[in-house]
């Protein structure tokens, strides 16, 4: 039997959070707003309009491009990409066609140990073809035996960036859109939730014998509006042309729409796919000219990209893969640790170990933003030296970490002001040992026949006398002592 | 230059126009014309021009990203022939 490899390429389309569409003022995000209200003479084709270039759409772009290592064209044009249909009311879209704002491009992409048949991981490079910049077509939705259309999202701006067919397997793919989503929040220029549309996918998908270097006929996969549908979806494409082609049938270049509901594709109707769309230079529109010195204004401050930074932490702060990844699956979370680990001044793998736990958990739990948060890297640092200086024990650390976030004080002021520090009076301890031994004569017993692993209990029940601020070695120590 | 009735039937599914048979010779004829006309740029020697698509300015006009007022519901629907739930009634497009 022959072994069958899958050939992906993936086609994004990107909303670009700007506060305005592409080509007129009106409200770009329309995501809680009411039918047509955001809408103007422009974005719904009125006659006798011009469409006016946003220059946001155009650096957001051009971030997306150096993101990716794509070029950036010194000119671009605008074309007009016609079809009939009522989303689209002005009869065209304007898009970008022969030259787009930018080509090429690659991301080099980890494929974690999970997703690889092999159980070891592995990098699977990209190739980006092109990124052009266009607007988005408004919504229709069917109404019984009517649609009904609305025009908010007429003219918001989209980046539509296309893939070679460099993936391989639908884990591939589903990491391809994960990392993309990453790297979109990263440089800010999209909120990328797939769910609500600001991250669309389209998949094409052909097979072939392991190893061969053709191209097989290939069919597309559209509608799928989530990472794991893309997954699920690919999957089954691959599944279903690898068993046709086992029975000896050809693959037909058919456009497929997910339906989520059902979780099957189905074949479109030819009628919506076939496509004779006339592209022509849009005369409304002047060419788009980035000169070196915008180029270089816009790229000002652009930042170390996220899988870069994954691959320094393990580099420079020899930290495992896991937590390398965990601490730049965010921008303030990745600055945040790297700016406690500098006043931290101590192991950076502590740092990332209290920040995984304790931290993360906090800020997932009540929603807080890594950038914005009370307890500062600084704070965060103090507290482990204390912790380290013994001043307070892991258990008020950990305590600690709430209600510096809570009152904003430093961590130092609060153990002053609450009396947190640890107690390590050897009296003090001593004396509360002796009450618990006393107090507990079954337990006593019990650890003197034998069961030592009521030690952990023994202690415990010192902290808990002591509030938590016993030093728990310590207390360990004496109680040892008194029940030999 | 001449277009067949095949590409006038194309031309009219694009723009979806239903034509009667006699309109389709009608246009064919017209559009053929048409073309004609312009391709008299065709005798024009263009080898010593660069190709361009554009005689003006180089630069596109920017807009600044400001959110400005557009249109009322009411007034995008004001044309409409039919509206529903704030939203343009249109028939079913395929089926």
């Amino acid at each position: 039997m022959t072994a069958y490899e899958a050939v992906i390429g993936l086609e994004t389309h990107i909303q670009l959070n700007t506060l305005t569409k592409i080509f007129c003022a009106c409200k770009a995000d329309s995501w809680e707003d009411a039918p047509n209200s955001n809408i103007c003479p422009v974005c719904t084709g009125l006659p006798g309009v011009l469409p006016v270039l946003n220059e946001r759409v155009v650096e957001k772009a051009v971030l997306l491009a150096e993101a990716m290592h794509a070029e950036v064209q010194p000119v671009s044009y605008f074309d007009r990409k016609n079809y009939f249909y009522p989303d689209l009311p002005k009869g065209y879209q304007i898009s970008q066609f022969d030259m787009p704002i930018a080509l090429g491009g690659s991301l080099e992409l980890p494929i974690p140990a999970a997703a690889d048949p092999q159980g070891k991981g592995y990098v699977r490079t990209v190739r980006i073809h092109k990124l052009h910049i266009e607007e988005d077509a408004g919504k229709t939705k069917n109404d019984g035996r009517e649609r009904q259309v609305d025009f908010n999202r007429c003219g918001v701006p989209l980046v539509e960036m296309v893939t070679e067919p460099d993936l391989r397997t639908a884990d591939e793919a589903a990491q391809y859109l994960i990392r993309l989503r990453q790297l979109l929040r990263w440089i800010g220029i999209s909120e990328a939730d797939m769910e609500k549309g600001n991250l669309r996918c389209d998949a094409n998908v052909s097979i072939r014998p392991a190893g061969a270097t053709y191209l097989n006929e290939k069919t597309e996969i559209k509608n799928v509006n989530s990472i794991d549908s893309v997954r699920e979806a690919i999957r089954k494409e691959i599944e279903r042309q690898t068993h046709e082609v086992e029975e000896g049938h050809a693959i037909k270049a058919w456009t497929l729409e997910w339906d989520q509901d059902a979780g099957v594709l189905r074949k479109m109707r030819s009628k919506e796919t076939e496509a004779d769309y006339r592209y022509f230079r849009e005369p409304d529109l002047l060419p788009l000219h980035i000169s070196a010195e915008w180029k270089a204004a816009i790229l000002a401050g652009f930042p170390e990209r996220p899988l870069e930074r994954r691959a320094r932490f393990m580099r420079e702060y020899s930290l495992p893969e896991y937590d390398a990844d965990i601490l730049t699956l965010e921008r303030a979370l990745s600055e945040y640790f790297e700016a406690a680990v500098k006043a931290y001044g101590g192991d950076p793998k502590k740092v990332s170990n209290w920040l995984m736990n304790d931290v993360l958990r906090m800020v997932n739990e009540q929603g807080l933003n890594p950038a914005e948060m009370r307890l500062t890297p600084q704070h965060l640092a103090e507290l482990l030296k204390l912790v380290d200086a013994g001043t307070i024990n892991i258990t008020t650390g950990k305590a600690l970490l709430q209600l510096v976030q809570d009152s904003g004080k430093a961590p130092a002021q609060l153990v002053e002001e609450q009396g947190l520090a640890q107690v390590r009076d050897d009296a003090a301890i001593r004396a509360v040992c002796q009450k618990i031994i006393a107090d507990s004569p079954n337990e006593v017993a019990a650890y003197r026949g034998g069961k030592e692993t009521l030690m952990g209990w023994f202690v415990g029940q010192v902290m808990r006398e002591m509030k938590g601020k016993a030093d728990a070695k310590l207390a360990k120590d004496v109680l040892a002592g008194l029940l030999k | 230059m001449t277009l067949t009735l095949k590409e006038v039937e194309h031309i009219a599914l694009l723009a979806r126009l239903e034509l009667t048979p006699e309109e389709k010779e009608r246009y064919q004829q017209q559009l053929s014309a048409i073309l004609d006309h312009v391709a008299q740029l065709q005798a024009l020697d263009t080898s010593s021009i660069q190709t361009t698509s554009s005689v003006l300015p180089p630069q596109a006009r920017l807009r600044e990203d400001e959110v400005r007022e557009g249109l009322t519901t009411s007034q995008a629907l004001q044309n409409a022939p039919a509206a529903e739930k704030d939203q343009f009634r249109v028939p079913p497009v395929f089926d």
